[in-house]
């Protein structure tokens, strides 16, 4: 038995879970349809992929979510995990799952996977026959998700760095980075029974003033950690900048350097995707704003080619939507999907240049860095601040970089902190603020976060 | 100047703290943030070990009564030279109650300054007048 097996083999001995059957999860997945693989989606489809938010404590109302869903013509359903489950916490999620499930009240802010285990909610998953995303959180999700494999779902959302740096005040980099390992290996294996497992980044991060350089270096390491342990789908992200300029630059720069390093590193064979986030920060208190700025980004996610788009609704600004909301937001979105096909490749040739610039610089010092292997390389890199994230809670993060968005609205480094950047490339950046004199920056910024109120 | 600041208890709102942070840095203080998700005592050391001017607490979620009503305990069992100016602010209650209600009783708990709901520029150009009345 090999290492990886032995390991897996305590991580599923849970006292919150059945038995786990290896040879009849291995079964499954080998003869699975290929309906609930986003990889073969991805392969076989030109148009953008819609994928919604969300998930609740029991399985009757995730099934109708699904069902409601499906009825609004959904290419990809989403589970969102509760939060007691993305902190391992199986025993406070299993209360608050009998609490759910007695009172008709949902106690839990997502689905508890691991209590709900993989023979009941395959059930659900095969019976929609559509790919299925796992949306969560968790630091360790070494048992999360053997299940949602085990379940039919094919997409594991998620990263050593993008799920803790933005969700986490002290959980250990170092033992993230391992866990992750576990998850990517078991990916990587489950990918040579039938379609390819898919792995996604989460490129939003802490979704407030994050500079696309350094989202783009962290796009691209999470995707070279997922690759070198032998994943062959995986989709880099970001969200919506409050600028179109900035999302469509982004967007070119990330596609061709993803490629880029993808093959310099020997993964010529992966296949690697690209997935816009209707935007991430906060919404106006009014409807039908919102639902132009979920229109804008409709059409930005056009504008950049991308593979699949992750909506929001117009009751952002409320709370949790209920199924209906969240069902006609989808819906709204394939409508302006329908108007948008064919659109001509745009791009800034100048902002473009210097993006590149500041990814291949950042991305030098990470790998200069002496340690032995790349995820020790990336760890250094974050202790050290080459890669420093506004509006962090975690204690590892430098926070040392300050942004702010020039008179186009694009996010740009005001302080660049330990961010190896070249002096030209900064300087580009410091050409495009403007502040008046007398200007704080801190007023600046928060104008700058909540520029869609 | 010396500020330790940071968010108190099980409370990780870090946009507001980071941008403590930054106004209090652009202030001309020098700044000690423990972040998001920081107990009183933690507070209380950290204000010793830094040999700080002012503790600044910070709180969104609502929950920082519970977190913070031992301060006048606490300050007891600590060797805190004189003049430290112990100050919070934010959203320090759940639900709707008065400014007029909230301050006298966290003032009661040890606080010289208290903001209840109260703009972060507004909070500390008080500080700084606090300051320097009290020179």
């Amino acid at each position: 038995m090999t290492l990886l097996q032995r390991e897996r083999e305590i991580i599923v001995r849970n006292e919150y879970i059945d038995h786990f059957d290896f040879d009849e999860v291995k079964e499954f997945i080998s003869g699975a349809s290929k309906n609930l693989f986003i990889s073969h989606r991805f392969k076989n489809s030109k148009e953008i992929l819609v994928q919604p938010r969300g998930g609740f404590p029991t399985y009757d109302k995730v099934f109708e979510l699904y069902k409601e869903f499906k009825d609004a013509n959904v290419d990809v359903l989403p589970l969102t995990i509760d939060s007691n489950t993305r902190l391992n916490d199986y025993a406070t999620a299993k209360k608050m799952l009998s609490l759910s499930e007695a009172n008709d009240t949902d106690m839990l802010n997502g689905y508890p996977l691991v209590n709900h285990g993989y023979r009941t909610t395959r059930k659900m998953i095969t019976h929609y026959d559509t790919p299925v995303s796992l949306r969560h959180g968790t630091p360790d999700a070494r048992l999360l998700i053997e299940v949602a494999l085990a379940s039919g779902i094919f997409e594991i959302e998620g990263g050593p760095i993008t799920y803790l740096l933005p969700y986490s005040k002290n959980f250990p980099m170092d033992k993230a980075f391992l866990y992750w390992k576990y998850v990517e290996r078991v990916c990587a294996e489950y990918s040579k029974l039938n379609e390819p497992i898919n792995r996604e980044s989460f490129g939003p991060l802490s979704a407030t003033l994050q500079p696309p350089a350094i989202v783009i270096v962290i796009q691209l390491l999470e995707m070279l950690l997922s690759l070198e342990e032998g994943v062959k789908s995986f989709s880099v992200s970001f969200s919506q900048t409050g600028s179109m300029l900035q999302d469509i630059v982004s967007s070119n720069v990330i596609k061709k350097l993803a490629r880029h390093y993808a093959d310099k590193f020997g993964h010529d064979d992966a296949t690697i995707n690209l997935v816009y986030h209707q935007w991430m920060g906060a919404f106006p208190y009014n409807r039908e704003y919102s639902d132009s700025l979920i229109n804008t980004s409709t059409v930005i996610a056009s504008m950049i080619g991308a593979d699949k788009i992750i909506t929001k609704t117009r009751n952002e600004a409320f709370g949790i939507p209920t199924k209906e909301a969240n069902a006609l937001a989808v819906a709204n979105v394939k409508y302006t999907l329908g108007m948008l096909k064919g659109l001509p490749k745009v791009g800034d040739e100048e902002e473009e240049e210097n993006l590149t610039n500041e990814v291949h610089e950042i991305l030098e010092a990470v790998f200069n860095d002496g340690a032995d292997t790349l995820w020790r390389q990336v760890f250094n890199s974050i202790k050290n601040g080459y890669i420093d994230i506004p509006f962090s809670p975690h204690i590892i993060n430098a926070n040392k970089v300050i942004t702010v968005r020039d008179k186009n609205s694009n996010i740009r480094f005001f302080k660049r902190g330990s961010v190896p950047i070249s002096d030209k490339s900064f300087a580009f950046e410091k050409s495009k603020i403007s502040l008046k004199d007398g200007d704080r920056v801190v007023d600046k910024i928060i104008q700058d976060i909540g520029i869609m109120l | 100047m010396k500020v330790v600041t940071g968010v108190v208890g099980n409370d990780i709102h870090v946009v507001a703290n980071r941008l403590i942070d930054i106004s209090l840095a652009e202030r001309g203080f020098e700044v000690f943030n423990l972040g998001v998700n920081t107990y009183l005592e933690e507070f209380l050391d950290a204000v010793i070990e830094t040999d700080a001017d002012v503790l600044l607490i910070s709180s969104l979620n609502g929950e920082a009564e519970g977190w913070c009503r031992d301060l006048q305990i606490l300050k007891s069992q600590y060797n805190f030279r004189d003049n430290v100016i112990f100050m919070i602010g934010g959203n320090l209650v759940v639900g709707e109650t008065t400014a007029e209600e909230i301050v006298p009783r966290f003032k009661s708990y040890g606080f010289d300054l208290v903001f209840h709901q109260v703009d972060l520029n507004e909070g500390l150009d008080q500080l700084e007048l606090f300051l320097k009345a009290s020179k």
